[in-house]
């Protein structure tokens, strides 16, 4: 295997131009986000909560609610991600090739535009499932870019000139980038994609002034690499908080697999300014033949906690261990603290690909709640709750199956319970609102051709609706794809769930004014009531919506706004042009294009940013 | 998209069927290819699928057009499947090489069968080995000095599982983002490094690592098929589904043109099988 090359010292552009100091960054950026006129990180806070104490937009006249402006972002793939809004100024980017505009709100008009210099040729073949971004950071007066092609780029905020620009993979290894950096302190976060090449994933700080590598952790291998620490790192076991002996990756995996072990770290890092922790999740183990891979590949899909200044791992829980599914991670992990079985805890909250709703104390690690959000899910029983693992079901382990064996009618499809759209909370309900998927699959391995022309066992996916019920499992012949449940993660409980036709592939916004936005795969921006579900409004926007719903205050009138573009996963086949509707083409896009056919009935490409606002 | 390609398909095949015999002279044989992939395909037109596509475009009367894409997931969607920038056609029509069977295209009748083998390097203290098998059986001593490449999902890798090998693999990626080098070449510098002593290689990249270097200088052992393990396929051309026309006429040009198609093949040290009767197509498109 080729080393990975420090590219950082070959590429760095340092600049030393009159850098505030390091907690002035942070405080900053805290200071920005306690403010609700701001939309200053991807989930409007650190914690992640996408909760705006904004209220001037509520039940009573959401109803009224208008398109005030619009902006067409240029591009056709998936808008994924949505803007920022600090101290007025909207910033909004776009898929590959990555495209950055700084908009006065005023006028409307492009302040300054940014796009990065990509080798499209190089980029696009490396990226799996489409060209997405979920978006840009904010800090000590920059913004930040996670390019698709690993460079992470900081920019003048009011100028847009590029300040500096680190290499953060290496595309040559099948190294890409889509998630949205986090700004902690003097530093920006990252993670890494491209878990189909073997890519050995890893979350990595850089020096927010000048972009030197401050930490990296990797996802897998030996504990230096890993920044374990045995003996003080800590994980759920045997029913009690219990420290990690040395090597606790390394003893998981045969020989050297871990070298190409895969749990990439491309969803959304959120961080707790008084424990000084960055939380987040890693994705499916590489070698995806589960059968050649034995032991629990750790730590594959898993939840990570690391201290932001030196990236030393506090705790860590994998909540699938082995996965025969990809089930991928690395959803967003939220930070709230609330009240479990009579007790206090600083909580953080995880909606699983695998379907469970996972509650942990964010200090310690502690595994509080675990329970389906979508009671169709039955690749599990249950997590039992002592050991921490999940009771796996036989008939729906593709391993214990077989490579000639048709796994039929497992729940959820690959593509999750719930994929990388962000989830939100409201105080005032103490619910989290998940977008989420109700599809199931069969998984048939089978030979292609892939690479270098080597026959090799891959996998049919094919996805179908789940036809069964979220809240109570029962087969109900339904054939939505899609389902927007409201969760008390303290109990685990589903209080209400609404149908949708299509999966719900956009991140919600939770208000003050009692009201929760997201947005539908067929264009719809939705607001719902945050306590019963009921649909208060809807408007379609130009194209399908993958993107968050955010909001913002602008000279005293609170705005929301999402970005629409039809891509993503779920929308690969008319991202791609990958359906050509015949049944030949069901399985391609990973099994999602003969799912999701009928989605090019009811919209088309095109990235548009719609601003909404009541009347006045 | 969906409605606008499907009427553009039907568009050109009913263009092509009515008027194919007097307009295919004027068309270019049109294929979709990776620029360096050896011993596949190169952009210097030195792999074995560049002088098939040649062969079979001359007898067509017509120029070969290559459209170059690295050979990764998305490579059938970003050629095959992909409509020209000016909305007529497709980019490229036909995938010289793919399995036979393969779902991502309709095949064509296979036009070769190769296997995987076991390679392994002279002189490093293996010379001994005859036979796959007796890997498994070493003495625990030898066992553990074993150096032996594996991949993501290749049949060799479930080999050295089956076997208690996977401790002695040295992992690869099966494919890599580098358009620089490709896995066969990637193997073949690491050979010669001594990072590993032998691999379980798909046939024609086993002859590709072998023409590297001088004749003897490795031993290939063939990997024998079990009923829980495939070892050998078959591998054909791929082509849009139901662009039967061009699927018709490959057939007809395999057919023709088998023995002058093996002794290409045989000619870059690819390791040559029967080509055994194709089982039914597979009904799970429905």
């Amino acid at each position: 295997m080729k080393p990975v090359k420090n590219w950082l010292l070959a590429s760095t552009v340092a600049t030393l131009l009159a850098a505030p100091t390091v907690s002035t960054a942070n405080s900053d950026l805290e200071k920005l986000t306690q403010n609700p006129a701001n939309w200053a990180s991807w989930g409007g806070d650190y914690a992640g909560t996408r909760y705006s104490k904004l209220s001037q937009i509520n039940t009573q006249n959401v109803k009224n609610l208008q398109p005030a402006w619009s902006f067409s972002t240029g591009v056709l793939r998936g808008h994924e991600g949505g803007p920022l809004v600090v101290n007025g100024v909207l910033y909004v980017h776009t898929p590959f090739p990555n495209t950055v505009y700084a908009i006065d709100q005023k006028t409307q008009s492009v302040i300054w535009e940014f796009t990065p210099t990509m080798d499209a040729d190089v980029t696009i073949p490396v990226m799996c499932c489409d060209t997405v971004n979920r978006g840009l950071a904010y800090g000590d007066g920059k913004i930040f870019l996670q390019q698709s092609d690993t460079v992470l780029t900081a920019l003048d905020a009011k100028t847009g000139k590029r300040v500096w620009s680190v290499q953060n993979g290496d595309p040559k290894l099948g190294m890409t980038n889509t998630n949205a950096p986090i700004v902690v302190k003097d530093k920006v976060i990252t993670g890494i994609s491209g878990g189909e090449f073997g890519v050995r994933g890893f979350l990595a700080a850089y020096n927010i002034r000048t972009g030197a590598l401050e930490w990296k952790g990797y996802s897998m291998g030996p504990d230096k690499d890993t920044l374990i620490k045995p003996g003080k790192t800590t994980t759920w076991q045997d029913g009690k908080v219990t420290p990690l002996g040395p090597e606790s990756s390394l003893a998981t995996w045969q020989g050297d697999q871990w070298k190409i072990g895969g749990g990439t770290t491309w969803g959304w890092y959120s961080y707790d300014p008084k424990l000084n922790l960055v939380y987040y999740g890693s994705g499916n183990p590489s070698t995806w033949n589960p059968v050649q891979r034995p032991g629990d590949n750790k730590w594959s899909m898993s939840l990570w906690a690391r201290d932001a200044d030196t990236g030393e791992v506090k705790w860590v829980y994998q909540m699938t261990p082995h996965d025969e599914w990809d089930y991928d991670g690395i959803n967003e992990t939220v930070l709230v603290d609330q009240e479990v079985k009579g007790k206090m805890h600083k909580t953080i909250v995880h909606f699983d690909r695998n379907g469970v709703g996972y509650t942990l104390d964010r200090e310690t690690g502690e595994l509080l709640v675990a329970e389906t959000f979508d009671k169709s899910v039955n690749w599990l029983t249950h997590v039992d709750m002592k050991t921490g693992r999940p009771d796996v079901v036989p008939e729906f382990s593709t391993e214990h199956n077989g490579e000639d064996v048709n796994t039929v009618g497992t729940c959820p499809a690959a593509l999750g319970a719930k994929n990388q759209q962000p989830v939100s909370y409201s105080p005032q309900t103490g619910l989290f609102y998940i977008s989420g998927n109700h599809l199931c699959m069969e998984y048939e391995p089978f030979e292609v051709s892939y690479t270098a022309g080597q026959p090799y066992v891959g996998a049919t996916l094919n996805m179908m609706p789940a036809g069964a019920d979220v809240m109570t499992g029962k087969k109900d012949g339904t054939t939505n794809l899609g389902q927007f449940t409201a969760w008390d993660a303290k109990t685990g409980k589903i209080a209400w769930s609404n149908k949708e036709q299509f999966s719900v592939w956009s991140g919600s916004v939770a208000t003050a004014g009692g009201v929760v936005f997201y947005g539908t795969l067929e264009g719809y921006l939705k607001a719902v009531d945050a306590k019963t579900g009921k649909e208060l409004y809807k408007f379609k926007t130009p194209s399908g919506i993958i993107g968050n719903v955010n909001t913002w205050e602008f000279e005293g009138k609170q705005y929301v706004g999402v970005l629409s573009g039809i891509g993503g996963w779920a929308g690969i086949g008319i991202a791609a042009g990958l359906d050509d509707g015949s049944d030949s083409t069901n399985t391609e896009g990973l099994g999602a294009v003969g799912a999701y056919r009928s989605l090019g009935s009811y919209t088309k490409l095109g990235g548009t940013l719609t601003v909404f606002a009541l009347p006045n | 998209m969906n409605t606008f390609s499907t009427l553009a398909r039907y568009l050109i095949f009913t263009g092509l069927s009515a008027t194919a015999i007097t307009t295919q002279a004027e068309d270019k044989f049109r294929v979709c290819a990776d620029p360096l992939n050896p011993p596949y395909s190169s952009k210097d037109l030195s792999g074995y699928e560049n002088k098939i596509a040649a062969l079979f475009a001359k007898q067509l009367g017509q120029q070969v057009e290559y459209t170059w894409l690295p050979s990764r997931i998305g490579f059938i969607r970003n050629t095959l499947k992909a409509e020209n920038d000016n909305g007529e056609g497709y980019k490229c029509d036909v995938v010289m090489g793919v399995p036979a069977g393969y779902d991502l295209t309709e095949t064509t009748k296979p036009y070769f069968h190769s296997t995987y083998v076991l390679l392994i390097a002279k002189g490093r203290g293996w010379d001994d080995i005859s036979d796959p098998s007796q890997l498994a059986n070493l003495p625990l001593q030898r066992q553990e000095a074993l150096k032996i490449a594996m991949f993501d999902r290749g049949p060799g890798t479930a080999w050295l599982q089956k076997n208690g090998l996977l401790e002695q693999g040295v992992p690869y990626q099966s494919m890599t983002g580098d358009s620089q080098h490709n896995v066969a070449m990637q193997i073949d510098k690491d050979l010669r490094a001594g990072l590993i002593d032998m691999v379980i290689l798909w046939g024609p990249m086993a002859g590709y690592v072998e023409s590297q270097s001088p004749k003897g200088s490795y031993t290939a052992l063939e990997m024998k098929s079990t009923p829980d393990m495939k070892f050998d396929f078959s591998i054909a051309m791929g082509v849009r589904y139901g662009d039967n026309d061009r699927k018709q006429q490959l057939n007809e040009l395999i057919s023709k043109n088998l023995p002058q198609i093996q002794t290409i093949i045989s000619s870059y040290r690819i390791p040559l099988l029967p080509i055994p009767a194709q089982p039914a197509a597979k009904d799970d498109d429905d």
